[in-house]
Order: C-alpha cells, then sequence, then structure tokens
C-alpha cells in the first residue's frame, strides 16, 4: 500500500526541518491555504488528507479500524516514515490536533514541535469539565449533516463562478473541496465528537503551541486552557478572533504566532 | 430630465408598478434577509425574518449573531462546513439548517451566504438569505425515512441471499459426494461379487452336493448373487446417467419412433401386452434423448413387471396439453400401488412394493431424478387391482 497515495500526501518548499499540516474535521488539506505556503521558504511543507477526506483513498476506510482517532494518528506516522521525516514541526487543525498530538506521543523523536489550533481534546460537558457539548447537541449535528446531503450532489460545483480574486483556486479543487462521502462524514463526526482524549495531554512530551481563538463556539475558552494546564511543555496563545478556523479567519495573526513559537523553542 | 419625463416613457405600464420602492421590498421580499460581520453578529435585519423568528430588531441587530439563530447541531455545522467555504470560496448555497424561533420553536429553512470583502480584501460582512422550507422539509424527511427503510430491507436481503447461497453451495456439494459415493460403493461391490461368482460357478462343476436340498439352495444362492448384481447395475447406471446428462443438451425427439424402438427390445410377457400410443396432442418433445429413453424405458418395463396375471395387459402411452406444458402420461391396467400405504416412498432408492416380482427399487427413484432435472414432476394415480398411470409433467 502506498500511504503517500492512500493520504493524498503533497509535499512542497525547502529546508532542512519539515512542516506538516493535518486538516480537522468537515475539509480537506486546501484548509491550509492561506498558512503553509509562508512556510515553504524554510520548510519542506507537507500536505495530507486523511482517510475518509478529501482525495485520500476512501475506499480505504473501513469504520471498524478508524473507530478512535489513534488510526488516524497511526496513518500521520506511516506517512512521517514514508518520507523519512524526523523532528517536524507537527502543526494539525481542531481534531486533526489532537491526531497530530498522538502521532507525538506514539513516536517522540518524529516530531520536535507541536502546533495545535484550536485543539479540544473532549466536546462533551463531564463533571469539572466545560467541553461546550451534550450528547443531544451532537445528534443534532448529525441530523443536521444528514439533511444537507439531500442536497449536495449539486451544491458545489457553481460556487467558483464569479470569484475573479480567487481565481487561483482551480474547479478541480473546488468540487472536492469539504464535500465528503455522506457514511463516512457522519462516522468521522462520531469519532470526533464524542471521543476523549483528556488522559493523553498528560502524556505530552514536545513542545507545543495551543492557539485559541477568543470565541470559538467548538473549541471554547475554558477548553484551550485546560489543555494548557495539563499539559506539560505548553505554551497557549489566544487569537483575538471569532469562530473556529483562525487559519482561514486571521491568518497573518495565526502565521505570526506560529513563527514566534518556532523561534521561541530549540530547534533539533 | 424630470420625473413626469420618465413616467412618460412608460405608457403601457400599470401605474402602481412604479410605487414598488426598493427598501419597501428588502423589508417585505418572501424570504428572510440578514447581514452579519465576519464573525456572525447580526447588523441588518428584514422584517419578513423578523416576522418568521418572532424577535423585535432591538432584540437581534447588535445583540445576537447568526449562528445564535441556528440549533447547536446547525451552530457546529455552520463553524465547521460553511465559515471555511464562506472565506476560501467567498459564498455557500443551499445549505439547510433549522432556525430557532424566540419561542423555542424551530423553522427549517435553507440559506444561502455571500462574503463581501474590503479595499484590502479583508472580510467585511456576510449576506444572509434564509428561504422557509417547512414544506420541503416534511417530504425530505419522508424521502429520508424511505431511504433508511429501503437500506434496511437490502440488507435484510442481501442476509438472506448469502444464507440461500450457503445453502445451496452445501446441497451442491452433499450432492456430488453423494454421487460419488454411489459410484465408488457401486465400483467397489462389483469387484469381490464377480468373484464371488466366479468362485460359484467353479465350485458347482468341481463340487458334488449329497444333501438333496443343495440343489434348491444353489439355485437360491444363484437368484440372491443375480439380485446384487441388478442392484450395483442399476446403482452404475443412476451415476452414469447422471455424468452423461450433464453433456448432453436438450433436442426435439419424436416421441412414436422411441416408443416403438423401446417397447421392442422390452421382454415379451404371457399374455402377451397390448400398447396404445397417442403422441397426436404433443408429438415431440424437448429433452435429452437418453433422458427421454431412460424414463419411457422405467415406466413401460415396470408396466410389463407389474401386470396383473389375471387379465392380458393393455398399456397407454399418450401426450396432452395441460395449462400450456406438455405432459406425458403412462397408463396400466397391472396391480396397482396402494398410494395410500407407499405413496411417499413411491420414488425412494431401494424402495419395493411388490416383493413376490423381481426388481431393483431403482426405476421409479431414477425416473423421478431425471424428470426433477428436466424442470418437471411426476403424478401417481393408482388403485390396487385396477392400474396405475404416471403423468410426467414438463414444463412449458
Amino acid at each position: 500500500m502506498d500511504v503517500l497515495k492512500r493520504n493524498n500526501v503533497t509535499v512542497s518548499g525547502e529546508g532542512k526541518q519539515a512542516m506538516v499540516f493535518v486538516h480537522g474535521f468537515g475539509c480537506n488539506q486546501q484548509m491550509w491555504r492561506l498558512v503553509a505556503p509562508v512556510f515553504a521558504a524554510d520548510y519542506r511543507v507537507v500536505l495530507l488528507d486523511l482517510v475518509g477526506a478529501g482525495r485520500s483513498n476512501l475506499a480505504a476506510y473501513d469504520p471498524a479500524h478508524y473507530s478512535s482517532l489513534d488510526a488516524h494518528a497511526e496513518d500521520v506516522l506511516q506517512v512521517l516514515g514514508a518520507l523519512d521525516l524526523h523532528d517536524v514541526v507537527l502543526v494539525g487543525h481542531s481534531v486533526g490536533a489532537i491526531i497530530a498530538m498522538l502521532a507525538a506521543i506514539e513516536e517522540p523523536t518524529r516530531v520536535a514541535q507541536l502546533v495545535l489550533v484550536a485543539p479540544s481534546p473532549r466536546y462533551l460537558n463531564d463533571v469539572g469539565y466545560t467541553g461546550g457539548f451534550e450528547p443531544v447537541d451532537i445528534n443534532d449535528l448529525l441530523e443536521d449533516m444528514g439533511n444537507n446531503y439531500l442536497g449536495w450532489s449539486g451544491a458545489f460545483t457553481p460556487v467558483v463562478m464569479g470569484q475573479p480574486s480567487r481565481s487561483e483556486l482551480t474547479t478541480e479543487l473546488n468540487t472536492s473541496f469539504c464535500s465528503t462521502d455522506p457514511a463516512i462524514a457522519q462516522h468521522f463526526a462520531r469519532v470526533t465528537f464524542l471521543g476523549d482524549n483528556r488522559a493523553d495531554l498528560l502524556l505530552v512530551r514536545t513542545p507545543s503551541l495551543i492557539l485559541q481563538c477568543a470565541y470559538d463556539v467548538i473549541a471554547p475558552l475554558a477548553v484551550g486552557t485546560y489543555m494548557h494546564r495539563y499539559m506539560p511543555d505548553s505554551e497557549l496563545v489566544v487569537l483575538d478572533t471569532s469562530g473556529h478556523c483562525p487559519h482561514l479567519s486571521v491568518p497573518q495573526a495565526t502565521i505570526a504566532a506560529i513563527q514566534q513559537f518556532l523561534r521561541s523553542t530549540p530547534t533539533p | 430630465m424630470s420625473d413626469a419625463a420618465d413616467d412618460e416613457q412608460l405608457p403601457e405600464l400599470d401605474l402602481r408598478l412604479t410605487q414598488e420602492n426598493l427598501d419597501e421590498f428588502y423589508e417585505h421580499a418572501p424570504c428572510g434577509y440578514c447581514s452579519c460581520l465576519p464573525d456572525g453578529t447580526l447588523i441588518k435585519v428584514n422584517q419578513t425574518l423578523l416576522d418568521l423568528l418572532g424577535y423585535t430588531r432591538n432584540e437581534l441587530v447588535a445583540h445576537m449573531a447568526l449562528q445564535d439563530l441556528f440549533t447547536i447541531g446547525g451552530r457546529l455545522h455552520y463553524e465547521t462546513h460553511c465559515v471555511p467555504l464562506l472565506l476560501l470560496q467567498g459564498q455557500v448555497r443551499e445549505i439547510s439548517y433549522l432556525l430557532r424561533r424566540k419561542d423555542r420553536t424551530t423553522l427549517p429553512v435553507l440559506m444561502n451566504c455571500a462574503l463581501l470583502r474590503d479595499a484590502d480584501q479583508q472580510p467585511l460582512v456576510v449576506r444572509v438569505t434564509l428561504f422557509d422550507i417547512t414544506e420541503r422539509r416534511k417530504y425530505e424527511a419522508e424521502l429520508l425515512r424511505a431511504k433508511d427503510h429501503a437500506e434496511q430491507q437490502r440488507e435484510q436481503l442481501a442476509k438472506a441471499n448469502e444464507q440461500l447461497q450457503r445453502k445451496n453451495e452445501q446441497l451442491t456439494r452433499i450432492n456430488a459426494d453423494l454421487d460419488s459415493f454411489v459410484y465408488t460403493a457401486s465400483h467397489d461391490l462389483r469387484q469381490p461379487i464377480d468373484n464371488m461368482a466366479g468362485l460359484f460357478t467353479e465350485l458347482k462343476h468341481s463340487a458334488t452336493f449329497h444333501d438333496p436340498a443343495a440343489t434348491s439352495m444353489v439355485l437360491m444362492f444363484e437368484e440372491a448373487l443375480q439380485q446384487i448384481l441388478d442392484t450395483i447395475g442399476g446403482l452404475t447406471a443412476v451415476v452414469q446417467q447422471q455424468r452423461e446428462l450433464e453433456q448432453v443438451p436438450n433436442e426435439a425427439v419424436a416421441l412414436q419412433p422411441i416408443t416403438e424402438e423401446i417397447i421392442r427390445s422390452l421382454p415379451g410377457i404371457d399374455p402377451p401386452a397390448t400398447f396404445t400410443l397417442d403422441f397426436s396432442a404433443i408429438p415431440t418433445l424437448q429433452l435429452a434423448r437418453p433422458s427421454l429413453h431412460s424414463m419411457l424405458f422405467n415406466l413401460l418395463s415396470n408396466a410389463l413387471k407389474y401386470a396383473d396375471p389375471s387379465r392380458p395387459a393393455h398399456i397407454r402411452v399418450s401426450t396432452a396439453l395441460v395449462d400450456g406444458a406438455p405432459v406425458l402420461s403412462v397408463q396400466d391396467n397391472g396391480r396397482g400401488i396402494n398410494l395410500e400405504r407407499h405413496g411417499p416412498e413411491l420414488f425412494q432408492l431401494f424402495r419395493r412394493f411388490h416383493p413376490e416380482v423381481a426388481g431393483s427399487g431403482m426405476g421409479l427413484y431414477l425416473v423421478n431424478r431425471l424428470v426433477r432435472q428436466a424442470g418437471g414432476r411426476v403424478a401417481v394415480e393408482s388403485k390396487v387391482g385396477q392400474g396405475t398411470t404416471f403423468r410426467i409433467f414438463l414444463p412449458r
């Protein structure tokens, strides 16, 4: 099996150290469009699609195998192995941040620095923990996803029209952008939003940056501070923005925060 | 140019149309409009949307965000799906959400959004249109239910099919095992029985028996030997016929000549039997020739074998068309079979119903097997002391 094909891996840029980006729930590697190219001048930039998303090998999505985030972390490590990469900067968004964290715990020599964008180790509320959601909310999401797939087949092709400033996006990218197989997306939503990785926080030995949005419904501020408290070698930066995707809404601030963090941690 | 001059250029239009003004249209458009900041904060809402939601303008503008109008599931979907699309592609279309009214009831809507950017390409404002799709959502819910139902049925069907397939494979295997068992058994029995027959012939020549009963015992022994040989022969025939039939194609076989040929080959009985052949209804049958030959041979030789010794045998072979399908009948006036007693076992291997007449118990088993293989079935009518009729129902 070719893991680079399986995860639709694309490599660009020059540099001794590699910077690997893992996207979050509901999208694919295109999410990094406004951030990753900036780092291509100093790093070997590696983008990938998680199995089941984007242009990964959808046939490889066995729900039983991918019933926990560890399987995705294993995939990321296989990609690093296939490219013979060590001491990388591993950047993950949302659930992709947790996947990156699990990969760093599993094989610490592969990852020198972790950048976690809007991460959450658990989305459901618990005794003494505010994740932001109740189980009924997650069922609500799954239902909304179901309702939207009815209209999805034709919803993505006309999107590029009349967007001259974004013309560098090819039609091909747009047609596949964020549109996933409905069954896979719903299964991945379950794995993402019902999982609990709080216990793993203590196991992280890698220097980590937690990039937290000030107003994020999906990963509230309390979650960011919780992670920072339990991750031994972590730094918390709160970006003054709303929403769950700072790398899209405030790309400049996101880039600046990552650059600041990379300068402050020793490069191996 | 004056307003009056403008009006004069539209002489054909109803003057009331000119009263349509954009502000009025925005407020009372047949869909909800709102505008919000990039973070979702509502900055402008039309009256239609206020009416749909039951809020006043002051409750919404600057105090609530677009996401606050969604159910929590919708909010999750909006943040993970719509926001990335808006920021990367400038718009999203046809997203289906539930809005939460002020009274906490929900309203299904279809949403289109477009993002406007300022001169520095920074996100400025999001324009949103919301269409009430209450009726459409009901219909979609029906569709989803039907789809789930169909999916469940498909799974059940697939499971049943799989079971059937397994059973079928099992049966095919058992059938093949049975055939090879019968073949091996008949083959392995044949050798020692032939030896026994040879040895016995030698023994008769060389040995002298002093007991006067010996002569009849020797005769009985020979009869028993012959019976075993017949049985083994029958078994071999069953398997061989099966193997041959797998290679012989169906053809149109004329019934008159093949039946006459079989009758000529049968042993004569006393008093002599008379045959009546009537194939006028259907003169030919579409079957493998050896198969038809074997069916007719076994039924006709049975008819002779089980003839009533007290009256001359009369046997009638005929065809008929029943419900558009051919039926081949062999009718005799022989001893008859007690069907109430023997009916269920009639076609089983080695079953005998007339111990006073020699036979191997193979004939009817073979006939039934051949007819079933051809896709047909065998029916029997019989009265003890009056005669028996076999009907072979073949497929159209």
